[in-house]
């Protein structure tokens, strides 16, 4: 790669954060006006959230199987297996739970998200939206990205859930770790505030991110079936990278 | 609604005045300083060759598109200037019918035309429903209420698409293109409820086509326009025996004239290597 296209790619990567910048403060300015459509909002938290149920839950419990294998061994070693329960509570909650969820959403829900509003821009479902005086920022984007926001907590909530299922199923009834160890250590240890709260607010943050991502995706994707299929393969590469990232500085201020 | 008031005189009878107006889009300079006046009540079309900015033309009228330079006044408000609330207020009197119908997918037939009553209009679910149900009689689709819109051929869609745009009894229609890829039951058919609208309801109508038989049956003027003017303009018929190259090469439907059939593009000969110091 010569120089100058090292710069004029560096030049757009710029010009493409600071688009969805705006775009972003765009979104948030149509916020109060989306709350008219609050069913569409509805709608779309059901599409995320709901229709995300069987994917979250299936991979939640097994990444709390295969964590109770994988510690169940390590601990083993040290003789403190009694602190699986605790190990894989801590590890759900603070990190795996929030970070899996939102790629499994950006997956699953912010591919078809992205796919749904190119397609609308590429039929002039935008532009006619536009053409009968209703706001596509306010119909289409905002009540997309509040979904997002709202979902996610919950899906990794169900997730945290699911794990612990698996851990448990593991651990416990596989295994033969003692039930009372098992659920006693990870009460007492586990924090509301440092880290349940901490691990919803990084879901929180990842919504946001993922839907904010996936609808400008969309909304930017040029009006043609190749333009919708890389902006759709742009919403899970660029999703994922920004979550790994915010997940290490979120990480790095909430220790 | 924050309308700006026409500083420079108007005809009373234009709904649609276009003064100078100058684009570019791109390197490209679509108008320059390009004139239109629309009558009210009249059926006008937008002629001229592809890529010459007749779309363009249309969401200058919206304010879907602000102009470079030039004023562009529907219903004596100058739409470059309207805020975003007052664009919005005049929309609401103005139906598009887009190229390609763009009906919202999820939504049945009845759902898309019963849309914009739905976000504007606080009705009884009944009255919409007359309103509504009114509306796809007068395109001949009541009875395709439920239909979704994958459903649906091209100029079913087109029609429901015509429902939808008359829903709120505008006073001006932009048709885009609006024959395109039917055949000729259906383009029958639309022409029908373009002329139909246009004398009942008094529906100003400007249509963009390129179908010289149909913009025949039903223009009562036509606005030529090549390379970002106004090249001629009149009655269709007049505009048909008009001897200018322009109308001579788009109503005669020549290959080659004022539009040239190349592209633009270096020297044939030099370019294949048959000519230069070395041959």
């Amino acid at each position: 790669m010569n120089a100058n296209l090292r710069r004029n790619w560096l030049l757009q990567g710029i010009a493409s954060v600071g688009d969805c910048g705006l775009f972003f403060a765009a979104v948030l300015g149509s916020l109060p006006k989306s709350l008219r459509y609050w069913r569409e909002t509805c709608r779309q938290v059901w599409f995320v959230g709901a229709m995300s149920l069987v994917i979250v839950m299936t991979c939640g419990l097994f990444i709390g199987m295969v964590l109770a294998l994988q510690l169940y061994y390590t601990l083993s070693i040290f003789g403190g297996t009694s602190a699986l329960g605790t190990v894989i509570a801590l590890s759900l909650f603070r990190e795996l739970g929030p970070v899996v969820t939102a790629l499994l959403v950006a997956g699953r829900a912010g591919t078809a998200v992205t796919a749904e509003i190119g397609l609308m821009r590429a039929t002039d479902q935008l532009d006619a939206m536009g053409m009968m005086a209703v706001d596509p920022m306010a119909y289409v984007a905002s009540p997309r990205f509040l979904a997002g926001v709202i979902a996610m907590p919950l899906l990794a909530c169900v997730f945290n859930a699911m794990g612990i299922f698996g851990g448990h199923l593991v651990g416990v009834t596989w295994l033969g770790l003692d039930n009372g160890t098992f659920w006693g250590n990870m009460t007492s240890t586990v924090s509301l505030q440092r880290d349940i709260l901490d691990g919803l607010y990084k879901s929180i943050v990842f919504g946001g991110v993922v839907s904010l991502i996936a609808v400008f995706q969309g909304y930017t994707a040029p009006p043609t079936s190749e333009g919708v299929a890389y902006s759709t393969t742009r919403t899970v590469v660029f999703s994922s990278i920004v979550i790994l990232a915010f997940d290490f500085v979120m990480t790095a201020f909430m220790t | 609604m924050n309308a700006v008031a026409v500083t420079h005189g108007s005809p009373a009878d234009a709904l649609v005045q276009v003064r100078g107006l100058r684009t570019r889009i791109g390197a490209k300079m679509i108008f320059d300083g390009l004139d239109v006046d629309v009558p009210r009540g009249s059926i006008t079309a937008i002629m001229g060759p592809s890529g010459t900015g007749k779309t363009t033309l249309l969401r200058h009228l919206t304010g879907q598109l602000r102009p470079d330079a030039g004023s562009v006044i529907v219903d004596g408000v100058d739409v470059p200037k309207l805020s975003r609330r007052a664009l919005f207020n005049l929309r609401e009197r103005i139906g598009f019918l887009f190229q390609n119908s763009a009906l919202l997918t999820d939504f049945s037939v009845f759902e898309n035309v019963a849309f914009p009553l739905r976000q504007h209009a606080r009705l009884p679910e009944e009255l919409l429903r007359d309103i509504v149900l009114t509306k796809l009689q007068a395109v001949g689709l009541r009875g395709a209420a439920q239909l979704m819109p994958a459903e649906l051929s091209g100029g079913m869609a087109r029609r429901v698409a015509l429902a939808r745009a008359i829903v709120f009894d505008p006073m001006l229609i932009l048709y885009d293109e609006p024959f395109v890829g039917l055949d000729p039951i259906a383009l029958n058919q639309v022409l029908r409820l373009i002329k139909t609208l246009n004398k009942t309801l008094g529906i100003t109508s400007i249509l963009v086509a390129h179908e010289l038989a149909a913009i025949r049956q039903v223009a009562d003027r036509v606005y030529l326009i090549a390379n970002g003017k106004l090249v001629a303009q009149g009655a269709p018929d007049e505009l048909a025996h008009q001897d200018s190259p322009w109308t001579r090469q788009f109503f005669g439907g020549e290959a080659d004239g004022p539009v040239p059939f190349h592209y633009p593009a270096p020297d044939y000969a030099t370019e294949l290597g048959f000519a230069g110091p070395h041959r």
